[in-house]
C-alpha cells in the first residue's frame, strides 16, 4: 500500500490550493450544521416544554392557546375530570391561565413585534416546579408587576428588571423579576397576574387554557375521555408533549426544508471543487504517478491513495466548519413563531449528532468528488505516463 | 489575435476543468438566485402594496378587534374615499386540515370596492352579493382544494365555533402581484348575526382609500386621533408600512438568508479563483517565455483576469438557464399554490437575473486579482526556470 503521510504530504505541498478547496467545504458543512442546529434547538425547546404526564384543555377547534376560549365555569370541571393527579393536600393539580400577545416595540431593530402574555394564578409555581426566579422576585399576587422570562429580556422595550411597559393605555406594569424555565418556551414570555391581564383586556371570566398534572402519563385517555365527551363543553384535550411539538412544526419543517435545499446547492458547489482540485492534482503528478505504478503499487492502492487525500481534504475542511457552527451556540435568534403569533428565542444547539452528521457529510463529499479523478489517476499507465 | 482573444483562447486548453469550473459557478447562482427570490418574494408583499389604502387596527394586539361603530366615525373623517372593515375567520376545510388559508369575513357592499385589484366577473359578483352565506374563493386556493362555482364547502373555525356552510359562488383573479390569490372571502353578516348579542357587532380591522396617497401617514395619525380617548385606542398604518411590520417580525430568517447568500459567493469565488490559480501555475513557464520576448507584465493581468471574467460570465449565463425553469417552472409554482400567504407571487425577476450574471463577472475578476499580480511579479529568469 502507499503510505497514508504520501496522501497527507501531496495536500501540504499545494497549500493554497488545499486551503481554497478546504474553506468552501467549511463554509457548506458550516451552513450545514447551523441549520440542524438550530432545528435540534427548537425541538429542545418544544421538548423541555411540553411533559408527557401533563395535559392541556383547548376549545375544540383551536392549536393555539392565544385563539381558544373557555368559560371559567368549565374549569372546576376539567379539574375533576378522571386521571388528574392530587397534590399532597388533596387539590387536583392544574393550573387556568390566560394568554394574550401585545404589540411591543423591538430594541435593537426597528418596528414592533408581538410578545406572548400570559395571566397566571398565585399557584403557577406550584404546577411548573421548573420555573424558578433568577433576578429580582416574583411578583405579588394581585398587583400590577410582572415577571418575564430569561430569553425575552432586553429585547424588547420595557421587559427587562426594574422597568416598565403598558399593558393597556395608562397601565404600566413594573417588571420585577426574571425567571428561567429550564429552556422552556415560557422562558420567551411575560407572566402578569391572571385577573390584571383579563381586565386589562376585557376578558373576565374566561381562560385561554387549562392544564392539568396526570397521575400518569398512561391516564391520558381516560382524562381526554371525560373532558371530551360533554359535547356542551366543546373542548378538547392534548398531551403538552403534543401541544407543543405542533406548535414547532411549522418552524421546524420550515428551517429543515430551507437548510436541506440551500445544503444541497451549497454541496454540489463544494463537490466541484473538490473534483477541480483532484483533477488538477491527477494531472499535475502524472509522472509521479506513473513512477508508482512501475514500482509496482496497484491500481487499487493509486485509488486508495488518492481517494483519501479527497476525503482528508474534505474532512479538515469539514471540520474547520463543524468547530466554527459551534459558535452558532452563543448566537440566539427571535422570530414570530407562526403557529402561536408571538415572538420566540431560539437557540442552535450543537448536538454530537449534528457534528458527527456534517463531518461524515464532508467526508461523503470528498468521496464523491474525489472518486473520478482518483479513478483516472489508478488508470495512468506507467509507460505513456513516464515519457510523458 | 487580439490580446483579449487570447485570454478566450486560453479558456479552451482545458475544457474539462472549464466546464466543471462552469458548473460549479453555475450552480452557485442557482443557489443565490433562489435565496434572492425568496426575499424578494417576501419583501414584494410591502414593494406593491396599495399606497393609498390604510388600516385601522387594535393598538395593543391584533387578537383584539374594534367596534363597529368605528366604521362609521372612519368613513366621516377627512380625506377618507370610501371604508370597508372585515374580520379574521381563521377557516380550514376539515377535509383537508392541513391546508392554511385565509379566511376572511368581509362587509359585501364595500370590500371590492377598497380592493379593486381583486377582479370577481361581474355576474359571478352579482349572486355573492344577494347569496348569505356565498364566498368569493382565489383562483389559486379554488384550484388546489379542486373547488368550483356552486359547490358548497363546510368550514371550521378556531375562533367561530361550529361548522359553518358556504356556497362558492364566484372565484377572484388578481391584477397586482401583492394579492394573495388563496383567500377565502365571504359575507361579515353570515357570522355576526349568528353570534350571542354581546359578542355581535365587533370588527377585526378597518380599511380605508384615501385621497392623498402622499399624505397617508398623516392621515392615520389623524384617524388614531379620533379614537385616543375612547375604550378601545387604534394603530393606523398605511398598507406598505403595516405589510413591512408584519415583514420585520420574520427578519432574522431574512437576514439568515442574506448570510447564505453571501456564503453562496464565496463559494463560487473560492472555486473560480482557485481554477484561475492553477491555470496560472501551469503556465508560469509560458509567461516568463512571454515576458522574455517583450510583453508586458499587464499583458500577463490582462489575460488571467480576461479569463476569468469570461469564465464567471459563462457560469452566470449558464446558472440563469439552469434557474430559469427551477424557479419559474417548478419551484414557483409549488410555492406559489402552497404558500401563497407569504408568497403570492414567486418568479425569477428580471433584476435578480441581472444581478446575479453581473455578481458571477464581478467575483470571476475579483477571483483572477491574487493569482494575476503574483504573476504580474514573476521575474522572466524565475518564470523560464521554474518546473509545473
Amino acid at each position: 500500500m502507499i503510505p497514508f503521510s504520501y496522501s497527507v504530504r501531496s495536500l501540504a505541498v499545494r497549500k493554497a490550493t488545499t486551503i481554497a478547496t478546504a474553506s468552501g467545504i467549511a463554509l457548506v458543512v458550516f451552513v450545514l450544521a447551523a441549520s440542524m442546529m438550530l432545528r435540534a434547538g427548537i425541538k429542545k425547546t418544544m421538548a423541555m416544554s411540553g411533559k408527557p404526564d401533563n395535559a392541556i384543555v383547548l376549545r375544540m377547534g383551536s392549536d393555539a392557546e392565544l385563539g381558544s376560549v373557555i368559560d371559567e365555569s368549565s374549569v372546576p370541571l376539567i379539574l375533576a375530570a378522571p386521571g388528574v393527579k392530587a397534590d399532597e393536600r388533596g387539590q387536583p393539580l392544574g393550573t387556568s391561565e390566560i394568554v394574550v400577545v401585545g404589540a411591543m416595540e423591538k430594541l435593537g431593530a426597528s418596528g414592533v413585534t408581538n410578545v406572548s402574555i400570559r395571566g397566571v394564578g398565585d399557584d403557577v409555581t406550584r404546577f411548573r416546579p421548573e420555573v424558578h426566579v433568577i433576578e429580582g422576585r416574583p411578583p405579588r399576587p394581585g398587583t400590577d408587576e410582572a415577571m418575564v422570562g430569561s430569553r425575552i429580556r432586553g429585547r424588547i422595550r420595557g421587559v427587562d428588571l426594574e422597568q416598565s411597559f403598558d399593558l393597556k393605555k395608562n397601565r404600566p406594569v413594573k417588571v420585577v423579576g426574571v425567571f428561567d424555565a429550564g429552556g422552556a418556551a415560557y422562558e420567551s414570555e411575560v407572566w402578569v397576574d391572571r385577573d390584571l391581564l383579563r381586565q386589562a383586556y376585557g376578558r373576565q371570566g374566561i381562560v385561554s387554557s387549562v392544564r392539568v398534572r396526570l397521575d400518569s402519563a398512561t391516564k391520558f385517555d381516560t382524562f381526554r375521555a371525560g373532558v371530551e365527551n360533554d359535547k356542551r363543553l366543546g373542548l378538547q384535550a392534548m398531551r403538552e408533549s403534543t401541544f407543543y411539538e405542533k406548535q414547532s412544526e411549522g418552524a421546524a419543517i420550515f428551517v429543515g426544508a430551507l437548510g436541506t435545499v440551500v445544503s444541497v446547492f451549497f454541496a454540489i458547489g463544494a463537490m466541484i471543487g473538490a473534483m477541480i482540485t483532484m483533477y488538477a492534482a491527477v494531472a499535475n503528478r502524472q509522472r509521479e504517478i506513473g513512477t508508482l505504478r512501475a514500482l509496482g503499487f496497484s491500481r487499487t492502492s493509486v485509488l486508495v491513495a488518492f481517494l483519501l487525500e479527497a476525503v482528508l481534504l474534505a474532512v479538515v475542511g469539514g471540520a474547520v466548519g463543524a468547530l466554527a457552527s459551534t459558535a452558532m451556540a452563543f448566537v440566539h435568534p427571535s422570530m414570530v413563531n407562526p403557529a402561536s403569533w408571538s415572538e420566540i428565542v431560539f437557540s442552535f444547539d450543537p448536538t454530537p449528532q449534528v457534528l458527527a452528521f456534517a463531518l461524515v457529510f464532508a467526508g461523503g463529499m470528498g468521496l464523491l468528488g474525489g472518486l473520478f479523478p482518483a479513478a483516472r489517476a489508478a488508470n495512468t499507465s506507467p509507460l505513456k505516463a513516464i515519457r510523458g | 489575435m487580439t490580446l483579449g482573444g487570447l485570454a478566450l483562447r486560453n479558456l479552451a486548453r482545458n475544457r474539462f476543468r472549464v466546464v466543471l469550473t462552469s458548473l460549479g459557478v453555475a450552480i452557485a447562482i442557482v443557489a443565490f438566485l433562489l435565496l434572492r427570490t425568496v426575499i424578494w418574494a417576501w419583501a414584494s408583499g410591502a414593494e406593491f402594496a396599495a399606497k393609498d389604502r390604510v388600516v385601522t387596527r387594535h393598538k395593543v394586539t391584533f387578537v383584539m378587534s374594534l367596534p363597529k361603530r368605528y366604521v362609521e366615525d372612519v368613513r366621516n373623517a377627512p380625506h377618507v374615499k370610501a371604508v370597508t372593515w372585515a374580520s379574521w375567520f381563521g377557516g380550514k376545510d376539515p377535509k383537508h386540515d392541513r391546508e392554511f388559508f385565509a379566511a376572511l369575513a368581509v362587509d359585501a357592499a364595500t370590500y371590492f370596492s377598497v380592493y379593486d385589484e381583486m377582479k370577481v366577473p361581474p355576474e359571478q359578483m352579482d349572486t355573492w352579493k344577494h347569496d348569505r352565506q356565498g364566498a368569493i374563493v382565489g383562483d389559486v386556493l379554488a384550484k388546489k382544494m379542486g373547488w368550483k362555482v356552486g359547490d358548497k364547502v363546510i368550514l371550521e373555525s378556531g375562533i367561530y365555533p361550529g361548522d359553518w356552510q358556504f356556497n362558492v359562488d364566484a372565484i377572484y383573479d388578481a391584477t397586482a402581484r401583492s394579492v394573495d390569490r388563496s383567500t377565502f372571502v365571504f359575507h361579515w353578516d353570515y357570522i355576526n348575526d349568528a353570534l350571542a348579542p354581546e359578542r355581535r357587532d365587533s370588527v377585526g380591522w378597518i380599511v380605508s382609500r384615501v385621497d392623498e396617497p402622499g399624505r397617508v401617514a398623516d392621515i392615520g395619525v389623524e384617524l388614531d386621533r379620533l379614537f385616543e380617548d375612547r375604550d378601545t385606542p387604534t394603530l393606523s398604518q398605511d398598507e406598505r408600512s403595516f405589510n413591512a411590520s408584519f415583514l420585520a417580525m420574520f427578519s432574522s430568517i431574512l437576514k439568515a438568508m442574506d448570510v447564505m447568500s453571501a456564503v453562496i459567493l464565496v463559494i463560487m469565488m473560492l472555486i473560480l479563483g482557485n481554477t484561475i490559480a492553477m491555470g496560472v501555475r501551469e503556465r508560469t513557464s509560458e509567461y516568463g517565455v512571454l515576458l522574455a520576448i517583450g510583453f508586458l507584465p499587464r499583458h500577463i493581468v490582462l489575460w488571467i483576469v480576461g479569463e476569468s471574467l469570461a469564465l464567471g460570465v459563462l457560469g452566470g449565463v449558464l446558472g440563469i438557464a439552469l434557474a430559469w425553469p427551477i424557479i419559474n417552472l417548478g419551484f414557483g409554482r409549488f410555492v406559489e399554490e402552497n404558500m401563497g400567504g407569504f408568497f403570492p407571487y414567486f418568479r425569477l425577476e428580471t433584476a435578480n437575473m441581472l444581478l446575479g450574471l453581473s455578481l458571477a463577472a464581478l467575483l470571476g475578476a475579483g477571483a483572477s486579482m491574487l493569482p494575476a499580480w503574483q504573476a504580474s511579479k514573476l521575474r522572466v529568469v524565475d518564470a523560464v526556470r521554474r518546473v509545473a
